[in-house]
Order: C-alpha cells, then sequence, then structure tokens
C-alpha cells in the first residue's frame, strides 16, 4: 500500500508537471457541454420539458461531460512513455509489489478526477446549474466519476501493457469512445429509438451517467439508479483489477 | 568462496511473432563475492538479455540461477532486495527532478521520509550531480543521466550491483568518473557485475571476465590469463590484448577486420 502511495505522489507529479496533458481534459468536455446545450436548449426548455426536472438543458448534459472527462485515460500514454523509456524496468527491479507501479497511477487518476470534476461542477454553476441532491449528493457524484475514471484508466494501462506502444494505447482509447455516445446522451433512455434503447441498455456507461444524472437532477436520492450505476462500476472495476494483475505478474 | 552470481546452463529463448530466438544457450557463471566481473561480446551476443534473467526482470527459459546465494526464480523479492541494477538505457523518469528520482528510488528500498532525504545527499554528492540536484531529468546530458542511474541503483548498498554498459556513449573524462565509482563501490565490498563493449574498461578494472558470443561462453579468465593463453597459443613472441583475445575469441580476426574496413572503403 505504501509503494502505491508514494507511486502515485509521483504520478500526480507528474500530471501537474504536465499541464498539456491535462487542459484538453477540461476543455474538451466545457466544450461539448456548451456546444451540446446550445444546440438543443430551445427545444428542451425548463418549463416545458419533464425530464428536466425544473433544471436547465446544461444541468442534463453535465454528467456526460463529466464522464467524458474521466475518460481520457493520460495515465496510460505516461505509463506506455515509461515503458518505452525503460524507468518502468527500474521500478520492476526494485523489492515492491509489482502491481503497485500500475495502481500507484490508477490511484493518482482517481484523485486527479475528483479535482476536475469538482472544478467543472463549480464552473457550471454560474450557468444555473444545480446539484440538486445537495453537498452528499455532490460527494457521492464525486466518488462514482472517480471510480469511472479509475476503471477506464485501469483497461487504458492494461492495454499499455500488452502493446507497449504509445499509438496502440491512443487507438485503444479510441475504441472505448462509442461507450460514451451509445448512451441516453441527449435524451432518457425511454425516448431513445428503440434500435438505440437496445444498445444504450447493453452499455454499462449507461447505468453511470443515469447515476450520475439523478444525482443532479433529482431532490431526493434514487437508490435503485445509483446502485445499478455503483454495481456497474464496482464490476468493472473487479475485471479491470484481475487483468492488471495478471498482466503485470506475466509481463517481462 | 561465497558465490556472488552463479548461473547452471543458463538460457533465455524468445517466442515472438517472427518465431524463436535463442539468445542464451546455456551458460555457466562462478563469480566470486567482492570481485568485479566483466562480461563482454559482440552486439546481441546476449549480455543484456543474461542481465535481465539475473536481475529477475525477466524468466528464465532453462537452467538456474542463484545471486547473492538465492535462487533467482524461487525468491526473486529477496534477490531485488539485494541487487542494484543500471541498464543499458539508463531508464530515468524525465519528469522528476535528479533529487526526487533518488529519494522515490530510496522510499521504495523501505527508507523512511528521513533516511530518504539523508540518502539522497549522500548519492548526489558522490556521483557530483549537487549542482543539477533540482533539474528534471529531461534537461541532462548524457553523462550526468549515467551518473544519475548510478546513483539511483546504489540507495540501499546492495550486495550486487549490475552495470550493463555503463560508460557507453560517455566520453572519456565522464568514463573514468564511472569507473572510479566502481572501484570505490567495489572496494566497500560490492560485487560488480558490468557489461561493456570498450575492451580496456575490462582490463582496468575486471578480475575476471567472461566472452560470450551467440548466446555461448567461449571464453572465461582473468584477462592477464586470457592474453596469457593467445600469447602461448600464438607462440610468436607477440604481445596481445584483450582486443585480439576478444577477436580471437569471437571468430573476428584483425586481417578480416581490416579487410571488412577496405571493402567500405572502396
Ligand atoms: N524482447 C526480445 N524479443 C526477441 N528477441 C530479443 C529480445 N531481446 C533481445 N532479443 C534478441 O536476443 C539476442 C541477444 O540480445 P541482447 O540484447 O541480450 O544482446 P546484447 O549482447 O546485450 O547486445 P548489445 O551489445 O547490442 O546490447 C539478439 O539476437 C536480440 O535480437
Ligand atoms: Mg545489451
Amino acid at each position: 500500500m505504501s509503494d502505491t502511495t508514494v507511486l502515485g505522489g509521483r504520478a500526480v507529479r507528474e500530471s501537474l508537471r504536465t499541464p498539456d496533458a491535462l487542459i484538453p481534459t477540461i476543455f474538451i468536455p466545457l466544450f461539448f457541454l456548451v456546444v451540446n446545450t446550445g444546440q438543443v436548449s430551445k427545444i428542451f426548455q425548463a418549463d416545458t420539458t419533464a425530464f428536466l426536472q425544473g433544471q436547465g438543458y446544461a444541468a442534463f448534459q453535465l454528467p456526460t461531460s463529466l464522464l467524458l472527462a474521466a475518460s481520457f485515460g493520460s495515465s496510460a500514454l505516461f505509463l506506455v512513455e515509461e515503458i518505452e523509456g525503460g524507468y518502468f524496468d527500474k521500478l520492476r527491479a526494485a523489492p515492491i509489489s509489482r502491481v503497485s507501479i500500475v495502481f500507484g497511477r490508477l490511484w493518482s487518476e482517481g484523485i486527479k478526477s475528483l479535482a476536475l470534476t469538482a472544478l467543472m461542477v463549480l464552473v457550471a454553476l454560474p450557468f444555473g446549474v444545480r446539484v440538486a441532491s445537495g453537498v452528499a449528493g455532490f460527494a457521492v457524484l464525486l466518488v462514482l466519476i472517480a471510480l469511472w475514471a479509475v476503471v477506464f484508466s485501469g483497461f487504458m494501462q492494461l492495454i499499455a501493457l500488452k502493446s507497449r506502444s504509445a499509438a496502440a494505447t491512443q487507438a485503444g482509447g479510441m475504441a472505448f469512445f462509442p461507450l460514451l455516445f451509445i448512451t441516453p446522451n441527449f435524451v432518457p433512455r425511454d425516448q431513445l429509438s428503440r434500435l438505440m434503447e437496445i444498445a444504450a441498455s447493453f452499455n454499462p456507461v449507461t447505468y453511470l451517467m443515469e447515476a450520475a444524472r439523478s444525482l443532479v437532477l433529482d431532490p431526493t436520492f434514487q437508490w435503485a439508479v445509483l446502485g445499478k450505476g455503483f454495481v456497474v462500476v464496482a464490476l468493472a472495476m473487479a475485471v479491470m483489477v484481475a487483468l492488471t494483475v495478471r498482466a503485470i505478474n506475466d509481463y517481462e | 568462496m561465497t558465490l556472488a552470481v552463479e548461473a547452471i546452463a543458463l538460457v533465455k529463448r524468445y517466442r515472438g511473432k517472427g518465431g524463436e530466438v535463442d539468445a542464451v544457450r546455456g551458460i555457466d557463471l562462478a563469480i566470486p563475492t567482492g570481485s568485479v566481473f566483466g562480461f563482454l561480446g559482440p552486439n546481441g551476443a546476449g549480455k543484456s538479455t543474461t542481465v535481465r534473467m539475473l536481475t529477475t526482470l525477466m524468466t528464465i527459459t532453462a537452467g538456474s540461477a542463484r545471486v547473492a546465494g538465492i535462487d533467482v526464480a524461487a525468491d526473486p523479492d529477496a534477490v531485488r532486495r539485494r541487487i542494484g541494477v543500471a541498464l543499458q538505457e539508463a531508464g530515468l523518469d524525465p519528469r522528476q527532478t535528479g533529487r526526487e528520482l533518488l529519494r522515490l528510488q530510496c522510499r521504495l528500498y523501505g527508507m523512511s521520509s528521513a533516511e530518504a532525504a539523508e540518502r539522497t545527499e549522500e548519492l548526489l554528492r558522490l556521483v557530483e550531480l549537487e549542482d543539477s540536484a533540482d533539474r528534471n531529468v529531461k534537461g541532462y546530458s548524457g553523462g550526468m543521466k549515467r551518473r544519475l542511474d548510478l546513483a539511483s541503483a546504489l540507495v540501499h548498498r546492495p550486495e550486487v550491483l549490475f552495470l550493463d554498459e555503463p560508460t557507453t556513449g560517455l566520453d572519456p573524462a565522464s568514463r573514468l568518473t564511472i569507473w572510479e565509482e566502481v572501484r570505490r563501490i567495489n572496494e566497500q565490498g560490492t560485487t560488480v557485475f558490468l557489461t561493456t563493449q570498450y575492451l580496456e574498461e575490462a582490463d582496468q578494472l575486471c578480475d575476471e571476465v567472461a566472452i560470450i558470443d551467440d548466446g555461448l561462453i567461449v571464453r572465461q579468465g582473468s584477462p592477464a590469463a586470457l592474453k596469457d593463453e593467445l600469447a602461448r597459443r600464438r607462440g610468436d613472441g607477440s604481445v596481445p590484448t584483450l582486443d585480439d583475445v576478444f577477436l580471437d575469441a569471437t571468430g573476428r580476426s584483425r586481417a578480416r577486420v581490416a579487410g571488412d574496413v577496405q571493402e567500405v572503403q572502396a
């Protein structure tokens, strides 16, 4: 555990020293938030659209942007750089649990995501977006998104470990792209076309999005919706951890 | 006599997309504790592969190895605690400063934050990097990186130090600095296993050398003994250098090398 936190601290430092990797993580999701909201906010107005529960459309879109910000997996690109540069082998030659080399990075991704998510919610406040479930709901939202950031980065790091190539890792990130958009991204799931609804129902990210959205829009906790979101993220985490442990132990 | 490194019929077979490569084809090593051992051989001979097996970075295909008395395959963690490693590509994190990198390394070897800080200052002084300690490693010269890498291999005062081509690409002055360092480390009791392309380096530093070619050890002994052996075999009264031993052992004669050069020039 202490190896993980020592290495995690280093990964945090590395992120702070590489603002060019951090900036897109904030601005691309904010860009989508502004553009998507601008495109449809006339159609979906607060007083005539039931699913907005009294808020503007930006509140409905915010969870999408939060999830997008948590799905960059920049830690995997740092990892692949470390593999290519040889520092990874130096760490592997140290008497530490090898798993901590990758888990340290995940730990820092979680911390980074907590900060980024809080920042983005703060940025959205002046535009009238409110987290209807209150301070407790805000805390739950941060945890949910940060867990997803860890899961997503974990899968990206897995590609980095297996491919050892920056190009492949980047391409691997693209494969996750549909996951974010085959979702009830613009309207609730029951208002999607039948085909889209079925596809979205098979997509784990849908349940995260719905959980995050309920925290933003619903004044009370929707336990069933939240439960599904956390179960999905926990299952994905379990799969990711199992595959990562195997990949790092087989690495040579 | 205790052995710092012992290998018996060590084999490494790489399995890749392009088929199999037998990089190391059954080598035996017996390196006494407290000595400096030089591992020589042409490019692709299997030096780095051997180092990677002995330092637990790679699985052993067949045979066995003990480092600091511990079986590498059976207890890699215990081996890692007793060895220091500086690999061929000085693998350093470009985004940390020299000081941060050493401190982190100390922490990974179980030191407290205060101990790590103290040891880091000691090592920075040792490799003469105090003045650049707070710069990012990215901006270091090749020689500075090598010295930092060497320092990071020494944080825990290892019993056995593995250096894979520690002086390749360095200017003569930096090379001498590393040599001095290696001698000093060795005087303090650390066994040093180094690979090198520079035969003079091996001649100067090593108590014993082995020459590996195409995965097999073709000569082994002290530099003096190897030279004597070649002189006796030649029997023409000429005094061979370690270069001559190397060329003889790897089937490359001076005449052929000279011929190759002429062909290139023509
Ligand atoms: N990961 C790998 N996969 C497949 N083959 C490899 C791998 N690493 C090395 N080899 C092959 O194994 C052989 C030995 O390589 P190695 O790096 O051990 O040589 P070396 O003696 O260190 O050479 P150099 O002096 O160039 O550093 C070479 O033929 C090389 O191509
Ligand atoms: Mg090599």
